[in-house]
């Protein structure tokens, strides 16, 4: 089964968070649905070409955020109903905007001239999917 | 999640002394099915360390397991199981990769044709073609091939990318993991390429100057291990942090190497009255050369 | 100790100097036509064509298969074979021996053939030539051994060198033992104590030789 997931070696996130990005987009589109084997670790790891362990701890992360369900010896499936839920992109949103505003300090914007960069960008953004 | 599984290497106390080096206290263990990157400068002892592994070289004292059997005694059992390929190794010039694959084929009961011909095909190798009329590249391939095609329970490479092209370096890096499929064979592989250690390796050690300076799994390095930069204002003093490795001033910049990170760092400085700029990760290039110099300078943490 | 390895191993040996071994079949055999077919002259020119050929071969053969493989880098090769160094020494020994031997009792026996059958010829020196034909068989098993212990192309050269000129020195010394002097030219085989003792201790020599680089050998602990 070929899982499509790609990583980037010019991101500079760690690999495990690229995969578990990537497979919450994939159940999140509906290519993956509940219920559905996905790859096994080793089979994932061979694939990407990434190793064993950084396969094994973003399954154990999205086990643990209940999306999907690692059954030891029999593989993994996606959860049942996974929680796909906006409060983890929330945590992510949060820890960027304290850095954009660490950053807009540090060159002098006030807060408005920050939230019209703010602004701009998710316009450009909209601009842009459309 | 961690289980109870058998080591396929395991070093303890071992010494080698020659005249103008010594290997020392080498303390190394590495779980069946893993793979482990082995990284360290030239002549930091990483071909000495694999030829005692091999049982080619014989250690002053400490003890060698491989697979279960003890080395150098062992070795001839060993080797079975064993696929050894080396930067300084080479084929017979006079012989064709046809030969070695029946050479091979007559010693090892477990070599697959059909696979050793899908290699010569995914690595563009001739099978009549002389050993002498090879590039480099060619001849790295040639050696990968054989080993890979008796599918041993343990690869030993010394250097196995290097001098490769891209394409090449791929189709290797593809064929490697292709061997972690199977969760009883293992891979220790010692290269100058952070890069492709850093992706597939699931442990490192570091070794320098003949002594292993770490030994971990690879996620936890990446976790651990961050550069901050911090702005100190004139007059406030930066608290002692854990696992500082390395610190440097310029102006009212430091910049700070951690081997401990931890997020509540942030409001320490903070409470401090320093204020962190940035937190990066590092690359395991990054965090071996670090590692090295603090290490040569004498600063431990 | 491993027997289907050291088989192998010595196959391999023989594949590798396969053109060695057919030049120098093909040169002893060249050079007994000559000492046959050509008359009186053409029989020493023969005689000293066949040593040539034994000699150079035999020193080759070492340097070959020993110092060459370890300079080509092919020792590592080899050594990640599932062998132990031990085994690695038994297959140099047998397979420089055998190697040797095929051309070497070609010759010998070719040459004590025609000194019996040929018409005219001195049968009285044949104990003379089993003495120097063993003779160079100790000799190459010399070579061979210093080449095994010492690894180095520079005693292999000093060995050879030893070889070729003790080849002359035990020539002429043998040839002027009163026992073996009297009777070399005559018509009849005579072997006395002394011509029989003489080649019983050349064959217990190269026993000695390899048995000592066996042991030497195996005290060795590292291969690189």
């Amino acid at each position: 089964m070929h899982s499509g997931i790609t990583i980037s070696q010019s991101d500079s996130r760690p690999m495990y968070l690229q995969i578990m990005e990537q497979i919450k987009q994939r159940i999140a589109l509906g290519d993956w649905v509940p219920g559905q084997e996905i790859p096994s670790i080793r089979q994932l790891a061979v694939e990407l070409r990434v190793s064993v362990i950084t396969i094994k701890r973003a399954y154990l992360e999205l086990d643990r955020e209940g999306i999907i369900v690692t059954q030891h010896g029999k593989g993994s499936t996606v959860a049942t109903d996974p929680d796909l839920s906006p409060r983890l992109y929330d945590q992510e949103l949060t820890e960027h905007v304290d850095q954009v505003a660490r950053l807009g300090e540090l060159l002098g914007h006030s807060p408005e001239e920050l939230a019209n960069r703010v602004r701009e960008a998710a316009d450009r953004l909209v601009k842009e999917h459309v | 999640m961690t289980t109870n599984t058998d080591l396929a290497v395991q070093f303890a106390g071992v010494g080698k002394k020659y005249p103008h080096f010594t290997l020392d206290d080498i303390h190394l263990e590495q779980e069946e099915g893993s793979i482990m990157g082995f990284i360290g400068a030239n002549g930091a002892g990483k071909s000495t360390t694999i030829r005692i592994l091999m049982g080619l070289v014989h250690q002053d004292h400490g003890m060698v397991r491989v697979l279960g059997h003890t080395m150098p005694h062992q070795q001839a059992a060993a080797k079975f199981d064993i696929g050894y390929v080396s930067e300084d190794m080479r084929l017979y010039r006079t012989a064709t990769i046809d030969w070695h694959m029946r050479f091979i084929r007559s010693i090892y009961p477990t070599f697959d044709q059909a696979y050793a011909e899908q290699l010569c095909r995914r690595f563009d190798l001739k099978p009549q073609q002389k050993v002498k009329g090879l590039s480099h590249g060619q001849r790295v391939k040639a050696a990968l091939m054989l080993v890979l095609a008796r599918r041993p329970r343990l690869l030993v490479l010394d250097e196995p990318t290097t001098g490769l092209d891209p394409i090449a370096r791929q189709e290797v890096l593809g064929e490697l993991m292709q061997v972690l499929s199977d969760e009883r064979r293992t891979i220790l592989f010692s290269s100058h390429n952070t890069l492709d250690v850093e992706q597939i390796s699931d442990s490192i050690t570091f070794i320098d100057r003949g002594r292993i300076i770490d030994s971990g799994d690879k996620e936890g390095y990446l976790d651990r291990w961050r550069r901050m930069r911090v702005d100190v204002p004139p007059g406030v003093s930066l608290p002692s942090l854990p696992g500082t490795i390395q610190k440097a001033s310029t102006g009212r910049i430091t910049v700070l190497t951690t081997n401990s990170f931890d997020p509540a760092m942030t409001a320490l400085c903070r409470d401090a009255g320093a204020t962190v700029h940035n937190i990066d990760r590092m690359t395991l290039e990054e965090i071996f050369v670090a590692n090295v110099a603090s290490r040569r300078e004498g600063v431990l943490a | 100790m491993n027997f289907n390895m050291i088989r192998l191993l010595v196959l391999k040996d023989w594949y590798l100097q396969r053109w060695l071994i057919i030049g120098s079949l093909v040169g002893g055999a060249m050079a007994l036509a000559i000492t046959v077919l050509t008359g009186k002259a053409g029989f020493f020119i023969g005689l000293i064509l066949l040593v040539t050929v034994l000699v150079v071969e035999g020193a080759q053969l070492a340097v070959s298969t020993v110092i060459t493989e370890r300079k080509e880098q092919n020792l590592a090769f080899v050594m990640s074979l599932p062998i132990s160094y031990r085994e690695y020494t038994m297959s140099k020994i047998l397979a420089n021996i055998l190697i040797f031997l095929v051309p070497w009792a070609l010759v010998l026996s070719g040459c004590l053939i025609i000194l019996l059958a040929a018409p005219g010829a001195v049968h009285g020196l044949v104990p003379y030539v089993t003495i120097m034909g063993a003779y160079l068989l100790v000799s190459t098993c010399a070579i061979l051994c210093v080449t095994l212990m010492t690894e180095s192309q520079g005693w292999a050269t000093a060995a050879i060198i030893v070889g070729n000129v003790g080849f002359n020195a035990v020539g002429y010394l043998v040839a002027h033992i009163p026992g073996i002097a009297a009777t070399m030219f005559g018509v009849r085989v005579l072997w006395d104590s002394t011509s029989i003792g003489i080649v019983l201790a050349e064959f217990a020599s190269v026993l000695l030789l390899l048995t000592l680089t066996f042991l030497v050998q195996s005290r060795k602990t590292d291969f690189l």
